[in-house]
């Protein structure tokens, strides 16, 4: 019970910013709060968040993943090429199977060597760049018309209304949350990321829980990699450039200490609202795209400033 | 339980609550009058380079002298943010969107978009893969921009070693190459020896070019497929050595490629008129407007730059 206080009160000043900005770009544009805006707003911030969900419980346990911007592309390719071929639940299957693979790669990488996995993930991201780039000669690959199923994901919305992309962004993030805040395997990936020595010792399966780790942001990575594919009608073996770093824009906003063992799910779908209302309302209030750069820069350093700054107290 | 900020919650839960009502007194979204002070967008792929900044220009100069204003967004290379730049821009229904695409597949989704908002969509310099989904396409002549490269390079070397440095997602650049190889077919002495992907950038075709001159000592031309990326070439040919052995063909006409061709280190440059581009686009964006009838393809024509005009791009 004092936990679940504990935990809506540690969003508080997030949802706060968000109110407050939504307020704010609501004087300059006046549609900005309505339904459509919003919804497109959800359906925007949908692959930023499923990839930050993974992104939260890699930082949570000390650990870092820079490849999911290049598992994204990875992913989209393999699965595009694989329906273009052999059907959509092979190419679906496919692209999920190369994404446990990279996960897999990273996990053992991190559980088992001394290597950092700062320069683990930096190097199967430019594997997996690579290997993305060997279909096509590296040149978009166009998702067939005919291809209603997968073209959904992206762009399709249940019952007119809730866009499909948001939806999964919705499962994703039930999926994840009840996995660390509501299982024992959470609470030992919160032990390992808050002093791994101690973890150790108390018994709990370190390799395995990091593997799985790894592959479980993977596995999102990959699912946010079909997304992007589906809603651009196209997988492109160069995309996905700098997710890894919206991602953990997305976590740190959110409140996830960057040295592990502190941190929530839903901060981390909180952090990616405020970056995509930020997004959406300097788009849409015609903020010069300089300034824009500026502000969110300083708006990330000031949320993550303010979030530090109230932990200490 | 008991010390929790209660207060605070009620203040949230209210201010959220009438944040998504509006507030109430403030009248909801009104479509802004025909003629006055109207709206466009336009979504670049890259703002990292003058060809784009100059066709901003020609447009907005355009938009703003009818009374109307522009809002320009930059999508850095990512279809993903172009397709959010633009369905932040449709949501406010503007009365037209310029769209100039990072991935000539991936923007269908947006041009579905527009199309189920009625927003009529242009597109500027490169070429989309579904033509029926948009207006008009204003873009150079790209293939002829191309083969002008070839020619110019056939006239002072016959028996060119070339090497190409691509930028192969991009249709515009696709074209180029296709118009430089067709001229290549009438001149059998010149051969191509490898195709590599530049990127457009300065300092992503720098070291592409210095591992192509070391892989082939016998390489005597360049064509790479714009000003930026000729720029890379150059100082890549510089560093090797190589400056009067090697010569540069390109695409643009841009200040910094007249610039390079005053001092001697690039051949040519098919030059381009973005600002024109820019100013053309507006034009049909206009003439659709008033309801008059708007060609589906339209050529900017370019002209070859070379020492003997180059000081008049300087400008």
């Amino acid at each position: 019970m004092t936990s679940a206080f504990k935990s809506i009160r540690s969003g508080l000043p997030l949802l706060l910013a968000i109110a407050v900005l939504m307020g704010l770009f609501r004087i300059w544009v006046p549609q900005f709060l309505g339904a459509e805006n919003l919804l497109d707003l959800a359906q925007q911030i949908s692959v930023n968040a499923i990839l930050a969900y993974g992104m939260t419980l890699v930082i949570l346990i000390g650990g870092i993943d820079l490849s999911v911007g290049a598992v994204v592309a990875l992913v989209g390719t393999v699965t595009v090429a694989g329906l273009a071929h052999h059907g959509v639940a092979l190419g679906i299957c496919a692209g999920f199977a190369m994404a446990t693979l990279f996960g897999i790669i990273n996990g053992v990488c991190a559980a088992g060597t001394r290597m950092p996995p700062f320069i683990i993930t930096l190097a199967t991201m430019l594997v997996a760049r690579g290997v993305a780039l060997r279909f096509n000669d590296g040149r978009p690959l166009a998702v067939p018309d005919a291809e209603r199923f997968f073209l959904g994901l992206g762009n399709a919305r249940l019952f007119g209304f809730l866009p499909v992309p948001v939806l999964l962004m919705l499962a994703a993030f039930t999926v994840t949350a009840v996995l660390l805040h509501r299982t024992r395997w959470g609470q030992h990936l919160y032990a390992i990321g808050g002093n791994r020595e101690a973890a150790r010792f108390t018994g709990i399966p370190l390799a395995r829980n990091e593997v799985l780790v790894y592959v479980l942001c993977a596995l999102l990575a990959g699912l946010a990699g079909m997304i992007h594919a589906s809603q651009l009608y196209s997988a492109e073996p160069a995309a996905g450039q700098g997710f890894e770093l919206n991602a953990i824009a997305a976590v740190v906003v959110g409140g996830t200490s960057f040295t592990g063992g502190i941190g929530s799910v839903r901060g981390t779908l909180i952090g990616a609202i405020v970056i995509g209302v930020l997004d959406k309302g300097l788009n849409q209030a015609g903020v010069h795209f300089s300034l824009q750069y500026i502000v969110k820069g300083l708006v990330i350093l000031a949320a993550v400033y303010l979030d530090v700054r109230r932990r200490k107290q | 339980m008991k010390n929790i900020p209660l207060k605070l919650r009620w203040l949230l839960i209210g201010s959220v609550g009438c944040l998504l009502t509006g507030c109430g007194d403030q009248p909801a979204s009104v479509a802004p009058p025909a003629g006055a002070g109207r709206q466009f967008g336009v979504s670049f792929q890259t703002m990292n380079n003058p060809f784009f900044v100059d066709l901003n220009e020609g447009l907005k100069k355009s938009i703003e002298a009818h009374g109307d204003r522009l809002t320009t967004l930059d999508a850095q290379f990512n279809s993903l943010k172009q397709k959010n730049d633009i369905s932040d821009l449709i949501q406010q229904q503007p009365a037209a969107i310029f769209i100039n695409p990072v991935n000539w597949e991936g923007i269908k989704g947006s041009l579905l978009e527009a199309k189920r908002k009625n927003i009529p969509v242009i597109i500027v310099d490169a070429p989309v893969s579904d033509p029926d989904l948009v207006l008009c396409q204003v873009a150079s002549d790209n293939v002829e921009a191309g083969r002008l490269a070839c020619e110019a390079l056939a006239q002072i070397k016959p028996n060119a070693r070339i090497v190409i440095l691509h930028l192969s997602v991009n249709k515009a650049c696709i074209d180029r190459v296709d118009g430089f190889k067709a001229e290549l077919a009438r001149h059998p002495g010149m051969k191509v020896l490898d195709v590599q992907e530049g990127k457009g950038t300065t300092e992503a075709a720098r070291p592409v070019m210095r591992d192509l001159l070391g892989r082939f000592p016998d390489l005597d031309a360049a064509f790479p497929i714009n000003d930026p990326s000729a720029l890379g070439c150059i100082s890549a040919i510089e560093s090797a050595g190589k400056l009067g052995q090697v010569t540069v063909v390109t695409v643009d006409g841009s200040r910094e490629g007249a610039a390079a061709i005053v001092s001697g280190k690039l051949h040519s440059t098919s030059a381009q008129y973005p600002g024109e581009i820019g100013r053309v686009a507006a034009e049909k964006a206009y003439d659709h407007l008033a309801g008059k009838p708007v060609a589906k393809d339209v050529k900017i024509p370019v002209k070859l730059v070379t020492k003997a005009n180059a000081s008049e791009f300087l400008k």
